[in-house]
Parts: C-alpha cells; sequence; structure tokens
C-alpha cells in the first residue's frame, strides 16, 4: 500500500478535482487578448460588475446592452431572475452563446440602439457609452429608458475624461465621447428622476473626488418615460 | 536675512480667524473615550451627501451636535437639523452658524416639518423598538418629495457582540442587511444597501460588514407592500 503524505494529498486534491464538472470556459478573441496583454483588467472590470450586479441584480430581470464575450453574465446573472445580453460584435456574441447554456440566459446580436427587448427591472452597461458619437448618445439613454420598467434601475459605466491622459493609444481611438462627472452626472439626470454618482479607482467604488476617479459608475433609477426633463 | 521676514505660518493662521468651537457633551465623551467613532461617522454624512449631491434639501434626523449636519450642509448647500436631545441642540445651534443650516429640536413622532428632497438618518433606528419602527419609516416618507431619497445607517446586528456596554443600552432595535432591506422594501420602491466597516463604504458580503447604510428612493404610495 502506498499511503506516503505526497500520495495522500493526491488523493485528496483528485476528490476536489472530481467536482469540477461542465465543459472547459473558451475566452473569444477580446478577453484574450485583454487577458494576454492586461491581465489586471480581468479584476476591475468583474469588479464593475459585481457593483452592478449588489445594486440592481438581485431577483430581477436584466438586459445587459454592450455585453460582448458576456464576461461579467455571471455576476450579474447570479442572482437575477432572467438575463439578457446584447451585442453586434457577431464573433463575441459566438463565444457568449457557446459558454452558456440556460434557459434564463440569453444573447442577442443586434445593434441595440433604439430597440427594446421588454420590459426590465435593470438595465446594465458599462463602458459603452463612451464609444457611441456625442450626437448619438441620448439614442443610448432613451433606449435604456424604454426597456425599463417604471421602478427599473440602470447602472451605466464609463472611464472618466479626466483619465484619457493616461489612457492607451487603442483606448483613445475607440472613446469618442468621454465625460467628466460633471456631465455625466447632468446628461443621466435628463432620463432619470434619481441618479446616484461613484467614482472608481482599481477596483474600489467610492465618492471621493470626482476627477481623480479613473472610472465612473452612475446608479439611474426611476426612469423619466414622457416627462423627460 | 531681514530682519522683519514674517513667519507664513502666522500668514496661513490670519485667514482662519474664527470663533473657537466649543463641542457638547456627548462629542467631548466620544473624543475622550473613543475618538476614531469621529473619523467613521463623519465618513457616513460624507457619503450620504456626496449621493444626494448638490442642490436639494437635507432633513438630519436625530442630528446630535450637528457635525454630520454640517458636511450635509457643505455638501449639498442646505441642511435642517433636528434631536429631541436639547442640549445638543443648543451645541449645534451656537457651533454651525450658517444660512445654509437650521437646527431644531424636536420628537420627529410629533413633528411636522414640511417636506425634503432627502432625509439623513444615521444611528436612530436601532434605539426605536422595533413595535414602532413602521410609524417611523412611515414618518420619514411623510417628510419626502415623491422622488425623495432616505438615507438610513445602523450598526450590523452581527457586530453587537463586540459593542461596548454604553453601546448596547441603546441598541433596542438592532437589524441584520436582510431585515432592514425586506423592512424598507415594503415602503420605498428603490433600496440600495451598502456596509461599511471603518471609514470604508463598500457593496462586500453584509454579515461582516460592521455598520449598513441604506439609500432608499421613490417611496411608495398608498402603504407598505
Amino acid at each position: 500500500m502506498n499511503q506516503t503524505p505526497s500520495f495522500q494529498a493526491r488523493q485528496q486534491w483528485q476528490q476536489v478535482r472530481d467536482r469540477f464538472d461542465g465543459p472547459n470556459w473558451r475566452l473569444g478573441k477580446h478577453w484574450s487578448y485583454n487577458l494576454f496583454v492586461d491581465p489586471k483588467r480581468l479584476g476591475f472590470v468583474l469588479s464593475r460588475y459585481k457593483f452592478a450586479a449588489k445594486m440592481a441584480c438581485a431577483g430581477c430581470d436584466v438586459l445587459e446592452l454592450g455585453c460582448s464575450e458576456g464576461i461579467g453574465t455571471a455576476i450579474l446573472a447570479e442572482s437575477a431572475r432572467s438575463y439578457t445580453g446584447v451585442d453586434l460584435d457577431t464573433e463575441a456574441i459566438r463565444a457568449a452563446t457557446e459558454n452558456w447554456n440556460q434557459p434564463a440566459i440569453r444573447f442577442i446580436e443586434d445593434d441595440f440602439l433604439g430597440k427594446v427587448y421588454g420590459q426590465f427591472d435593470s438595465v446594465v452597461s458599462l463602458d459603452v457609452i463612451e464609444h457611441i458619437a456625442i450626437e448619438r448618445e441620448h439614442e443610448f439613454f432613451e433606449t435604456m429608458v424604454r426597456n425599463l420598467a417604471d421602478e427599473g434601475i440602470a447602472v451605466i459605466g464609463t472611464p472618466n475624461q479626466t483619465a484619457g491622459v493616461y489612457a492607451s493609444v487603442a483606448s483613445r481611438e475607440g472613446h469618442i465621447n468621454l465625460y467628466t462627472a460633471d456631465r455625466f452626472r447632468r446628461t443621466i439626470e435628463q432620463f432619470f428622476h434619481t441618479v446616484f454618482l461613484f467614482g472608481m479607482n482599481d477596483e474600489i467604488v467610492h465618492v471621493g473626488f470626482e476627477p481623480m476617479a479613473h472610472y465612473l459608475l452612475a446608479v439611474g433609477c426611476n426612469p423619466k418615460k414622457g416627462d423627460r426633463a | 536675512m531681514s530682519s522683519t521676514t514674517i513667519n507664513p505660518w502666522l500668514v496661513v493662521k490670519e485667514g482662519m480667524r474664527l470663533e473657537p468651537i466649543t463641542l457638547g457633551s456627548h462629542v467631548s465623551y466620544w473624543i475622550r473615550h473613543s475618538p476614531r467613532r469621529l473619523l467613521y461617522s463623519q465618513s457616513y454624512y460624507k457619503f450620504a451627501g456626496k449621493l444626494i449631491g448638490p442642490g436639494h434639501s437635507i432633513l438630519d434626523l436625530g442630528c446630535g451636535e450637528g457635525l454630520g449636519t454640517w458636511v450635509l450642509a457643505k455638501e449639498c448647500g442646505r441642511a435642517q437639523g433636528v434631536d429631541f436631545d436639547a442640549e445638543a441642540i443648543d451645541a449645534a445651534k451656537t457651533n454651525w452658524q450658517s444660512d445654509a443650516i437650521q437646527f431644531s429640536c424636536e420628537d420627529f413622532f410629533e413633528a411636522r416639518l414640511g417636506r425634503f428632497d432627502a432625509i439623513v438618518a444615521l444611528d436612530v433606528i436601532e434605539h426605536i423598538p422595533a413595535d414602532h419602527s413602521e410609524k417611523w419609516i412611515r414618518m420619514i416618507q411623510d417628510h419626502l418629495t415623491e422622488y425623495g431619497i432616505a438615507i438610513l445607517g445602523t450598526p450590523n446586528i452581527t457586530a453587537q457582540q463586540y459593542a461596548s456596554e454604553v453601546a448596547r443600552a441603546g441598541h433596542v432595535n438592532l437589524y441584520s442587511g436582510d431585515r432592514l432591506r425586506d423592512q424598507l422594501k415594503r415602503h420605498f420602491h428603490q433600496v440600495f444597501l451598502f456596509g461599511a466597516n471603518d471609514e470604508v463604504v463598500h457593496t462586500g458580503y453584509l454579515p461582516m460588514a460592521h455598520y449598513l447604510i441604506a439609500v432608499c428612493c421613490r417611496k411608495r404610495q398608498g402603504g407598505p407592500a
């Protein structure tokens, strides 16, 4: 009998390992690149999702606008009743769909501007608005409002304009509409009766001096339906 | 070197002309026995003030000596502090004299103070017997505008085992995160629950939060759900 400490340890570990059922997760092009080039990014991106989930997802029907490969789906869907992710990137939606096979989770390949997918309790959209031209930003917020139930909650995240000087060349090319905290709040107040603004540095969400926040997160409640100020 | 060189600190000090502040007996007790309490108490007020944002009318319910009411007034423009402790209100009135702030001694269960964009009540609900807490929440609702915000803070029941004897004596209605959310959800459409440990407000695992802060919006019309 081979009952060395090493053998026992391996045996114990195998018992743990046997519980890891299900297929291996396959990242798509976008997140394979991110994880390889800037691995710490996964940490703060997931913590944005965690904040959104804590604010707006428990027991809710959740819509994510700009879900990419569904990297945040697990966190948003964990406590939700249902999750719907929309993105116009065909490859990203394919990667998301391949990883998820659950009736309460669905992905839609679509340009969501102007579209209605239902009446959701919460709409989450992270790192999307800065890619939409300022002339069309109202369409983005109108889309959020039209997909929300009367007392619904929106969580919107975007990099702070003040951090733009430190962004990579690739990021800068895509970020055609960066917001300061003031403009972010004023814009969202046009579409929601109640707005709470947070700043974020790395994984930490806070209410400190806004110009020094790396990232901005807004929680909008009570969408202005037909009574936009 | 000229003999007329002015000490730069004196220039700074000259710019700080202000009547000295004398704190009341409650806050003085804190400073002597638990000075760190001042830090986290002020940080809860800062959190509330930042969330409410500038340009709103605020009622600080259970304001004590008004150290936090002053944070709200500075962050949001205007604040009114009420407390049933007359001595605390006297200290508040003496120390914080400004157009942006006012204080009055009130029994909130009997009060009619008008409607506010936001009500902040930190460390109040745990002192109200559980069977009166519904009435207290309805009083808060009656003082809020349609889209008014209520921010309530209270120690987590899971931290009670570490509380001082003085603190324990007053805590007749401690909440867990779940019970606080459940009760408030019946009165407001949206309830956002945060935890706090020391000065850090977060959304981590609630049973390990030392303190709970609930942000409530959009009161339900026509009674609790």
